[in-house]
């Protein structure tokens, strides 16, 4: 029974506790950010580069026109940077943002819309011998304009549905004009940007160190004195700097038995964040050999895989999980489930799917028995376990196949002169972007990545209508489309299981968020520590 | 014995030479370049070959082999290994950073084998079949089963579950902090130095056993000298040749080849810059390093066949 004095009680104590639960959730100043970094940045030129070993450490140093929400585990929601606001004219193919006043450059230089435009030229229209390793994603841009100091217009030849998405590539980092103009490679040896932290040093191979920049624009942040990325290739290093508490987090991401091993070992002084990867590897198929220019061979390829099964199994020991299209489940357009079993290849009943890969299989006169080389890239996660899973999975409609493994550095090599008939291919984006992640499917004489060297007018017309649609119903449906082409009724490429990202890191770090890519998210302005 | 130096120095030129054009073509024979390392391991969807071209021009792989080739040694000759084609820092900087490590390393494990192995391996070779013997050989041969990195892992796995402590994870000089500079490296040493010194003991017992059957030996003791000095002054000297070179050898080893060991411990050292090196198809760094690891060899080796003739007079040459 409660009495008057034991209700006063509980009133006080829970008064005194709401505060405290308050102050507990508040940013509090100070401390190092430590975390390893499994690779490291070629050069500091973000416009050049295409590794997340340059994203880790070096993104803290620049702001971005515009950037993803830090707080959406999604990572596509547009927020605003450099950029305060941004209006689109009526036929879609102008937008015009608004720069932030008073924005400082590390060597206290005012950041004008000067700056935004130098940026962008060097991205979209780099000068000759400068390489910009994303200008093809910016070809709808016709150009880019500063027609006052706190302005920026970009005019597009056609209106696009992904345009805004580009704008929140991390990697484009906003430079200072004047440095460009003076030399356009300044940037691959030098940092100097307007972000929460001011560059001290990186010893190559150690380490890279960032403090706190007094004069960063959004006052308050960062909450961190700075922080040291190290650079750590080893896994099992990686984990110990965390489980021994030398680091916070590891950006990039740990398997399933290092979270329980983390977890077992450091129990509550370990939260864990996980979501579906905007990575995914991909089995390629040489269209120039036979019998895979057969689309039933494909198809029977695709329709021999239990995925339901496979992500049950292999999300136990390897970084894949969901079982996804050509979108990351939980995503804008990612295809809902119950449609997704449509396709060949997801039908839930896997022995209907094998009946009918076998049937395909003797209409294109494949006898059984078949041997043919799978392909793959030797590095063990996930690769090695993925292409285990899908030699058995082929064995059960009658094939056999022999898996050829190619060092990582040499393997393009291999692919790119088709040398391979059926392989491994990957594909990773900074953002779940329909544009970014299909890209990788059109003909082989729009886009040279695609190592199936296959051409289809049809697959190209459909990720062009979808690319200038704005509305995004209709864009759902022409994407649904495009999947339905490129993974069924072609099946050019087989898709396997969606990456599983997971981040076992410090209960003391708070204020980060993990979203779908290893690319997001690290700016660190919004991220503190509680002890 | 002037001219005996002179002619083996002279002889390098031709080593180094015959490694130079060995090391320049067995890399463009393996597939893949260090612009195709960059642009499409990583999952881009834009990948552009414009941009490969951009890239490949910058770094001169362009150019016919031939005139690589004469580019790169015409540096050599100077003295200058050029840059990175991964970074585009000089590779005198890239490799003088790892260098300081990578030697200290080795010169910490060597003086940990050297220092246990030799009277270890004398201990057994006097006390042969005691228990003493046997205790030395099963630590020797533990030592030789065991890979060092094996080992280093398991010490880092007592360190971390026993004591919850973690060496330092990035290297600092030892005129920096010598406190943090010993609890990085000393773990390492240790697990490379105990492989070193069981080759270093095995070696040295077996010698030893050899010498103290010869005649010159009996003789000293039938002399009645006392055992401590036929032991220094007329054992030693003799069984000291073999394990001189062998040990020797495994220094010039530990410079660059130490790479599971570095990467289990995390070390910024020259075997790690040379796997990465190789994954990156980083042209003129390999080429730098195995230059740098070749001289290394053959200068350590001319300094042991000096060593030699200096030791056991015997043996110098006219």
């Amino acid at each position: 029974m409660w009495n008057t004095r034991k209700v006063l009680a509980f009133v006080a104590i829970a008064g005194l506790a709401i505060p405290v639960a308050v102050i507990a959730q508040q940013p509090r100043n100070g401390g190092e950010l430590v975390f390893p970094v499994p690779s490291e940045p070629p050069s500091y030129d973000g416009h050049r580069e295409e590794t997340f070993g340059l994203i880790h450490p070096i993104a803290p140093f620049y702001n971005t026109l515009l950037r993803v929400d830090p707080t959406d585990p999604g990572g596509t929601k547009p927020y605003p940077s450099l950029a305060e606001t941004w209006t689109v004219s009526p036929d879609g193919k102008t937008y015009t943002f608004k720069l932030r006043q008073g924005v400082k450059f590390h060597d206290g230089s005012l950041m004008t819309s000067k700056d935004v435009k130098a940026s962008y030229d060097k991205i979209i229209f780099p000068a000759p011998g400068v390489g910009s390793t994303r200008k093809g994603q910016y070809s709808g841009v016709q150009a880019v304009e500063a027609p006052d100091a706190a302005t920026v217009v970009f005019r597009l030849k056609h209106a696009s549905g992904s345009f805004i998405a580009g704008l929140l590539s991390p990697y484009n980092f906003i430079y200072k004009a004047d440095l460009l103009a003076k030399d356009p490679h300044w940037y691959e040896k030098n940092i100097m940007g307007t972000g929460p932290f001011t560059f001290v040093e990186h010893v190559k191979g150690s380490h890279v160190v960032g403090k706190k920049f007094a004069d960063y624009w959004d006052k308050g942040k960062p909450y961190l004195d700075g922080f040291r990325a190290i650079f750590m290739r080893d896994s099992a290093a990686q984990v110990a700097a965390v489980r021994s508490e030398r680091a916070h987090i590891q950006f990039r991401g740990f398997t399933p038995k290092d979270r329980d091993n983390l977890k077992a070992a450091l129990g509550d002084k370990i939260k864990v964040q996980e979501s579906p990867w905007d990575c995914i590897l991909m089995v390629g198929i040489n269209h120039n050999r036979k019998p895979f220019d057969d689309k039933r061979v494909r198809r029977a390829l695709s329709l021999a895989l239990d995925r339901y099964e496979g992500s049950k199994a292999l999300s136990q020991i390897a970084i894949v999980k969901a079982v996804a299209g050509v979108q990351v489940p939980g995503t804008p357009f990612a295809t809902p489930p119950e449609e997704l079993a449509k396709i060949a290849g997801y039908w839930p009943d896997i022995e209907k799917s094998r009946a009918e890969a076998r049937r395909l299989l003797k209409d294109a006169g494949v006898p059984e028995g078949f041997a043919f080389t799978f392909t793959n890239r030797g590095i063990p996660m996930p690769y090695e376990p993925l292409a285990v899973w899908m030699i058995d999975q082929w064995r059960k409609v009658g094939l056999n196949v022999q898996q050829r493994v190619v060092e990582p550095a040499g393997y393009y090599a291999v692919i790119r002169k088709g040398e391979a008939e059926v392989f491994m291919d990957f594909q990773c984006g900074y953002i779940v972007e329909p544009d970014l992640d299909m890209y990788k499917f059109l003909s082989t004489e729009r886009n040279p990545a695609n190592y199936g060297f296959y051409k289809d007018p049809v697959l190209d017309e459909l990720y062009d209508k979808q690319s200038n649609t704005t509305n995004v119903e209709e864009r759902k449906k022409i994407i649904r489309q495009f999947e339905k082409r490129l993974l069924d009724e072609e099946a050019h490429y087989l898709m396997t299981l969606q990456w599983h990202r997971i981040i076992p890191h410090s209960s003391k770090l708070h204020g980060w968020q993990i979203t779908p890519s290893h690319y997001l998210n690290n700016t660190l302005d919004v991220v503190w520590l509680s002890q | 014995m002037a001219v005996y130096i002179l002619k083996r120095l002279l002889a390098m030129i031709p080593t180094l030479f015959g490694v130079a054009v060995l090391i320049f073509l067995l890399l463009r024979v393996v597939p893949g370049d260090v612009v195709e390392a960059r642009y499409l391991g990583q999952g881009g969807q834009f990948q552009s070959q414009e941009l490969m071209d951009i890239e490949r021009k910058k770094l001169g792989l362009d150019q016919p082999i031939w005139k690589q080739f004469t580019s790169w040694m015409g540096g050599l000759v100077r003295l200058d290994f050029g840059t990175s084609m991964w970074t585009g820092a000089p590779i005198a900087e890239e490799i003088k950073l790892r260098f300081a490590l990578s030697l200290q390393l080795a010169i910490m494990a060597s003086t940990t084998a050297v220092l246990i192995a030799i009277p270890l391996g004398i201990l057994a070779a006097v006390k042969q079949d005691s228990w003493v013997d046997y205790a030395v050989r099963i630590f020797a041969i533990s030592g030789l089963a065991m890979p060092s990195f094996w080992l280093g892992i398991l010490m880092i796995l007592v360190m971390l579950i026993y004591f919850k402590w973690l060496p330092p994870m990035v290297f600092t000089p030892l005129w920096v902090n010598p406190w943090e500079n010993l609890a990085q490296l000393i773990w390492p040493a240790l697990a490379v130095g105990y492989r070193y010194c069981a080759v270093g003991t095995r070696m040295m017992r077996s010698a030893m056993l050899e010498v103290l059957r010869e005649d010159y030996i009996r003789t000293a003791r039938a002399k009645g000298l006392w055992l401590k000095l036929i032991l220094s002054r007329h054992a030693l000297k003799n069984a000291i040749l073999p394990v001189l070179t062998i040990m020797s050898l495994e220094f010039a080893f530990l410079l660059g080849g130490l790479v599971v060991t570095e990467q289990v411990f995390n070390l910024n050292g020259l075997g790690m810059l040379f796997v990465e090196g190789i994954s990156r198809r980083d042209y003129t760094l390999i080429q730098a390093l195995v230059m740098l690891i070749a001289a290394t060899f053959l200068t350590i080796n001319f300094v042991v066949d000096i060593a030699y003739a200096w030791i056991d007079p015997r043996i110098r040459y006219r």
